[in-house]
């Protein structure tokens, strides 16, 4: 990766950061779409599962401060997602815009199930009806959205051929 | 060799997998007193801005979500707003009137006057008392400032008045002072005057100023003398050659006629001497109740640092006939257990004691006497503009 890619990478993910905390609590959607799901898959796929395991980690513990209760959780599953993000670049490289919102989907539909089993929080039909109603349309808002930056953001995406 | 050195970079990232998911399991398992210590120092450093950001973002879906609402409340508010200024005028004419019964104390009848919204209704209204409540053809209707009209019809629970802008409505008039006595009848309006009122039959020899205030002169037997009718604007001429007749602008305007008072006949015999009494003198007594009362804070002041200053100067010569040491304390920094014997200080405790009574005594008297004084305000009977004709 050299300066220039880097560069893009870093600005692109300041720019998702910045949009989940402004424009996901100004929606306020009961299934939020998920930014930093979104900075996560996009980073983890420009270096290796290693190196993408443990920005996945610092991500989670980083997002998890806000939210103390669930120290840890958010960690967990971002730590494992990134490591499969990156683990699995090659599908990601695909210019096919359907195939990368699957990735995306599959990618916050992992990382919801991975937290809210770590979390312990939910249990019983509160737990299945999050994983099986809410986290799927959470993770469609989330695909949605990575597919409009995807568009949006073009020139700034580009991955850093290895 | 590419694969073993494929193989042993998949190793090592499993094991940092492994090491990750370790470090995410045991921030999980930190205890709440380990693991909020973590991440409130996390947000009060690099987190900040972001934590910033977030809060603006809520509180900015918070507002968008109470626009509606709040555009509901101002919407109310202003449509209160605006009846705001009606309820005070009303609660002023309120007060008006209850001060004018209390001055009356007797002999007349509250009712609401009804306006109505035909022609004819300029000139009329309709009280909401009748027969039942003791109105009777005739009777008079006041309002707290002045004349309105004479009951024309008596139902019995309501009752028709005749307002003094209907053409055949007449009171015999006289200025304030009894110089001068006519006839008040309404003027006929016009699109720039407005209602006005005439005062006719004024004799060559009587000349009215603009401004004198216009009453009831008693005359005629239905309205009692000393109410207030309107004040002098100018002579306006007319045919006849052989009296004056005057403009007046009335005290009562029909449209600002709301709640009145319906005067009974024996109330009318009885006279209204005292009860029109002028705002000004009104004014008048209560600031001489307030510079009596200033006065008497003063004075009591003025004594009290007068006792004050008295007995500091006793207590100075008490400690300089003491013995006091030149150059040492001055005397009222003095302990007075060391500045003089137990019996000088008896003396001296008993005649400042002495001296604050003395002066709180006066005090006391001054403050009586201003209250009799401002008593007597309230109790003086004012003038009244038709008493000694």
């Amino acid at each position: 990766m050299n300066l220039g890619s880097m560069a893009r990478a870093v600005a692109t993910f300041a720019i998702l950061v910045i949009l989940h905390y402004t424009l996901r609590p100004l929606l306020g959607w009961r299934a939020p779409m998920d930014f930093l799901v979104l900075a996560l898959l996009l980073g983890s796929i420009r270096v290796r599962p290693a190196i993408g395991a443990l920005f996945g980690l610092a991500l989670g513990i980083v997002s998890d401060s806000l939210t103390p209760d669930a120290l840890g959780a958010g960690a967990v599953a971002m730590t494992v997602v990134g490591y499969l993000a990156s683990w699995l670049k090659a599908v990601f490289f695909a210019d096919n815009l359907a195939l990368n919102a699957f990735f995306f989907f599959l990618g916050k539909w992992v990382f919801d199930v991975i937290f809210f089993i770590v979390e312990q929080r939910l249990g019983g039909i509160e737990l299945v009806q999050q994983l099986l109603l809410w986290s799927p349309l959470s993770a469609a808002a989330t695909a949605l959205a990575g597919i409009l930056l995807l568009f949006i953001m073009k020139p700034l995406l580009e991955p850093a051929r290895v | 060799m590419a694969r073993a050195i494929r193989s042993t970079n998949s190793r090592v990232d499993l094991i940092v997998l492994a090491a990750a998911a370790m470090l995410a399991l045991v921030a999980r398992g930190l205890p709440p007193n380990l693991r909020d210590p973590v991440a409130s120092s996390m947000r009060r450093t690099f987190l900040a801005p972001l934590v910033m950001l977030q809060e603006r973002a809520e509180a900015s879906r918070r507002s968008l979500l109470l626009d509606n609402e709040r555009t509901a409340i101002r919407d109310s508010v202003s449509l209160r707003a605006m009846t705001v200024g009606a309820l005070e005028s009303e609660n002023d004419r309120l007060r008006q009137l209850i001060g004018l019964g209390a001055r009356l104390r007797w002999g007349f009848i509250p009712a609401e006057a009804i306006h109505g919204r035909g022609v004819r209704d300029v000139t009329t209204m309709t009280l909401t008392a009748g027969s039942n409540a003791g109105v009777r053809r005739l009777s008079p209707v006041i309002s707290p400032e002045g004349v309105v009209g004479v009951v024309t019809n008596v139902d019995p629970t309501m009752s028709e008045a005749m307002i003094w802008t209907h053409p055949d409505f007449r009171v015999s008039a006289m200025s304030a002072d009894g110089s001068a006595f006519g006839i008040m009848q309404a003027h006929a309006p016009s699109a720039t005057t407005g209602y006005l009122m005439e005062l006719r039959g004024i004799p060559f020899r009587s000349t009215l100023k603009p401004g004198t205030l216009i009453v009831s002169s008693g005359l005629g037997g239905v309205w009692a003398r000393g109410i207030p009718i309107g004040t002098v604007l100018s002579e306006i001429s007319t045919a006849e050659g052989w009296a004056r007749t005057y403009l007046l602008k009335p005290v009562v305007s029909p449209a600002d006629v709301g709640a009145v008072m319906i005067l009974r006949n024996d109330r009318v015999t009885k006279g209204f001497e005292n009860v029109w009494t002028s705002v000004a003198a009104a004014d008048a007594a209560a600031q001489r109740i307030v510079v009596a009362g200033d006065s008497a804070a003063r004075s009591a002041a003025l004594a009290e640092a007068a006792a004050r200053r008295a007995a500091l100067d006793t207590t100075r010569r008490d400690s300089t006939a003491g013995g006091q040491i030149p150059g040492g304390l001055p005397p009222e920094l003095m302990p007075d257990t060391l500045m003089r014997p137990p019996g000088a200080a008896r003396t001296l405790d008993s005649a400042a004691a002495a001296a604050r009574q003395e002066a709180a005594r006066r005090a006391a008297a001054r403050r009586d006497s201003a209250r009799r004084d401002s008593a007597a305000a309230d109790s003086i009977v004012p003038r009244s503009p038709t008493r000694g004709i």
